[in-house]
């Protein structure tokens, strides 16, 4: 153990935080926050054991018995990540404007799920995307090729999670970055595997409330303190942004302080809330393609749609959407009020360059809030990428066990060697998962970003040319599969290339328009129209299929 | 049995074809809707996909088209007070009109780290053209004493640290014709930089562009109008569109939850 500990800390980054000692942002453990992390943990293990999967049904989709009110707290809990907790206030923090992007586009995209796909997904009635795209594509291969998409995408977005879970167990414990990974990790694992689906499910719903609580509470405690309208700080923190743009100055909020003694005061920076300012090197062009291509990823994510399959029918899928938008917005509502009280607080040259990926946990240390408060907070960030992770994990490890392993290489395994399967396909993502996430590639919601448009460049054209034009046939989603790969691959190479300081041919031209975080603006309408063509100038669907579309899908 | 089941379509093809129909009739496209129910969900889908695309990306093309940039008032004194500076006939209300609007770009939390010393260094240049030299020898042992405090402490509260900030302050401040008490004065007294005596070319080439670049900003009447005390741009975009999602997914399920009650339509329930 000591070996790889030495070994990780030669190899990985040894810090994400660089708050200055002095301030005492980071500090070292903290009983209090650790208390209330093992305390919820614990709950989640316990909830877990006792809704602990029996068989693979449960396993895959929590037996097809939870509610719509339950499912969209299920949804919501599962959508609302590392980067939705803590991603979204650092990109309003780092860039202002810009984030919000992130925050329209991973809520409009549910109105393009449930107008375009979750009825219909559900009236599939299969339990995995990789199921769906081998079925309705009538093709083994696509079968294994949508499993290792679903697989490659969950671990791109569990990255993040992970990220998120070692900031804050770093900010915990009191441990570097690549342990508090480790740590987090290894927890989440464990609980992921004790439980199943069906565990995860009932979790989720707990998860909410702890996450939702943890968020708001703060919130209300800063917008109060800091003498604007805390009844309603998701209205109130309107006037601090007006503050942030015209200024605030000492005389104005006299006997306010941040902890560190700091005034409550800050220069006036518009360029927080004014569209596309040049400082933050962003465009319009960046906004609409980032809203876009979050959008059309929200509906081609494995471990969302697969939520769809979890509610006994159609119509529960779609309500279940309604509600669990609703739940979401509670939390997308709020981000923004941490970020425009870390600009403000955080203003002092003094304060140092925050890790932006906490700023949520710091600006909550910065306006002085009870340390137990805080640490409920960093807890809750916990509870947000746990959540998902486990959901994420639990999609991968079906589109191994169920669309890989039982429906192409081995037909005839039994229901324990396939839940033997899943678990250890489990074990092995979040091994890649922990050590992609200590390379610290870039912010929680950029690399979630990243799995969103690899969502949206293969799996969303599948699921919608799939459902509503039977003509859509194997040669035309093998077709768009490759066009929108081909996209990812450009982008991605370049990501990679950028990090390490190599120069690519049209490097400004590619890392301007195929940016890692939205290349799926134009990689989706082109894996569409590769589709359409190719399947207008191949072989019909079988009637099989369409007959099934008809009289499954659409009746 | 046909016409009753006419009223959901899809299983009207279910039965004809089980009457040997022509198989070409099990086509879907969600552009050619074959049944009343599908031609109901078309049309809906489309209504509030245009509703959710312009509510959406409309917004940003008519910020887009009414924007303006719009420079603030540090920046509108700095830049002609700067030309002064570097052609050499500029007066002490020139260094401290450039001194104060740099300082207050100081102040910008998202600055990185080199361009927060290249305004450093033009801070220190203005004092070192205002101060006298003993003046500045004075301010330069002054300064150097809140940075090497600063290294040695473990919290900002120390009182040696802060009565070392108050007499940078009490020197530096009036110097850049900026209050003691003020905001501008506080980061001035963590803001200069050991070395006063001067300015690279390489600074002086990117401080115009650091100021630019911080203090010039997209407005519009559509930012400038304050709603519920939000930019008006920020709330209909944090806000208000959030609600549009909720209210649009919410009038899709009711729609169609009322299609099927008239439709008799049941749904499987596995």
């Amino acid at each position: 153990m000591k070996k790889l500990y030495l070994f990780l800390l030669t190899f990985f980054p040894l810090t994400v935080l660089a708050a200055s000692d002095v301030t005492q942002l980071e500090g070292s453990f903290k009983v209090g926050p650790a208390i209330i992390l093992i305390f919820i943990l614990t709950l989640f293990v316990l909830v877990g054991i006792i809704f602990r999967a029996k068989d693979t049904t449960d396993y895959y989709a929590a037996g097809r018995s939870i509610s719509r009110v339950g499912s969209g707290m299920a949804i919501a809990s599962n959508w609302m990540s590392a980067a939705s907790f803590l991603g979204m206030a650092a990109l309003m923090y780092g860039s202002g404007y810009h984030g919000l992007s992130y925050v329209v586009g991973w809520t409009g995209g549910y109105v393009l799920l449930l107008i375009l796909m979750a009825g219909q997904i559900r009236r599939y009635g299969k339990y995995t995307a990789a199921d769906f795209i081998g079925d309705r594509y009538y093709s083994q291969s696509l079968r294994a090729i949508g499993a290792v998409i679903a697989i490659i995408i969950s671990i791109a977005y569990a990255v993040g999670q992970f990220g998120g879970i070692g900031l804050m167990f770093k900010w915990i414990l009191g441990i570097n970055y690549p342990m508090a990974v480790i740590i987090g990790g290894s927890v989440v694992l464990a609980y992921t595997l004790i439980s199943g689906m069906l565990g995860v499910t009932k979790n989720m719903q707990i998860q909410y409330v702890i996450i939702i609580s943890s968020f708001m509470i703060p919130m209300f405690i800063l917008t109060a303190k800091f003498d604007y309208f805390w009844l309603l700080p998701q209205i109130g923190y309107g006037a601090a942004v007006q503050d942030v743009v015209d200024g605030v100055m000492i005389s104005e909020k006299s006997g306010l302080f941040n902890s560190l003694g700091h005034h409550f005061a800050i220069v006036p920076s518009p360029e927080y809330a004014m569209p596309w300012a040049p400082s933050t090197g962003q465009t319009m062009f960046h906004w609409v393609a980032i809203a876009f291509s979050l959008m059309i990823g929200t509906a081609g994510l494995p471990h969302v749609i697969q939520r769809f399959y979890v509610v006994p029918k159609a119509s529960d899928a779609r309500w279940s959407v309604v509600w669990g938008l609703f739940f979401i917005c509670l939390l997308y509502w709020s981000a923004p009020v941490y970020s425009v009280f870390g600009i403000i607080l955080s203003s002092n040259p003094e304060v140092g360059q925050l890790a932006k990926d906490a700023i949520v946990v710091y600006t909550a240390q910065l306006g002085d809030v009870n340390p137990l408060i805080v640490g409920l907070l960093a807890a809750g960030g916990v509870s947000a990428a746990f959540s998902t992770t486990s959901g994420l994990l639990v999609a991968g490890a079906s589109a191994f066990a169920h669309d890989l392993y039982v429906k192409v290489i081995n037909p005839e395994a039994k229901p324990k060697t396939q839940i033997n399967i899943a678990r250890l396909s489990t074990i092995l993502m979040a091994v890649i998962i922990a050590a992609i996430a200590m390379l610290d590639l870039a912010l929680i919601a950029q690399l979630v970003a990243i799995a969103f448009s690899m969502a949206g460049c293969t799996i969303f054209p599948l699921f919608l040319l799939g459902i509503w034009w039977s003509g859509s046939n194997r040669a035309g989603a093998k077709a768009g599969l490759i066009a929108g790969s081909l996209v990812t691959l450009i982008s991605l190479t370049y990501l990679i290339a950028a990090r390490y300081e190599w120069v690519l041919p049209y490097n400004d031209f590619i890392t301007f328009y195929l940016g890692a975080w939205y290349f799926a603006w134009i990689g989706a309408p082109l894996a569409i129209i590769t589709n359409i063509v190719v399947s207008k100038l191949t072989k019909e669907t079988p009637i099989e299929i369409r007959k099934f579309l008809i009289e499954k899908v659409h009746s | 049995m046909l016409s009753q089941a006419g009223d959901n379509g899809s299983s009207t093809l279910t039965y004809q074809t089980q009457n040997n129909v022509q198989t070409e009739e099990y086509r879907i496209s969600f552009f050619r809707p074959t049944t009343q129910r599908a031609l109901v969900n078309r049309n809906l889908t489309i209504k509030l996909f245009i509703l959710w695309a312009v509510a959406i990306f409309g917004f940003q093309v008519l910020l887009k088209v009414f924007e303006k940039p719009v420079q603030e008032d540090a920046l509108v004194r700095f830049t002609p007070a700067w030309n002064n500076v570097l052609s050499g006939q500029a007066g002490e209300q020139d260094y401290q009109a450039a001194g104060q609007s740099m300082v207050q770009a100081m102040g910008k939390s998202t600055l990185s780290s080199a361009q927060f010393e290249a305004l450093q260094d033009g801070v220190g240049w203005m004092l070192s053209n205002v101060l006298s030299d003993g003046e500045l020898t004075d301010l330069q042992r002054e300064v150097q004493a809140v940075n090497s405090r600063r290294e040695q402490i473990t919290t900002l509260h120390d009182s040696e640290y802060v009565a070392a900030k108050q007499v940078v302050i009490a020197r530096a401040a009036p110097a850049l014709g900026i209050g003691t008490g003020t905001l501008l004065a506080q980061l001035l007294s963590v803001g200069l930089s050991n070395n006063m005596a001067g300015i690279s070319e390489e600074n002086k080439q990117k401080i115009p562009e650091i100021m630019q670049l911080f203090m010039t900003h997209n407005r519009s009447f559509l930012t400038d109008t304050v709603v519920l005390g939000f930019p008006f741009h920020y709330f209909y975009t944090a806000v208000l569109l959030l609600i549009f999602f909720i209210v649009l997914c919410w009038y899709y399920c009711y729609r169609i939850d009322r299609l099927h009650a008239r439709l008799n339509f049941l749904e499987r329930t596995d």
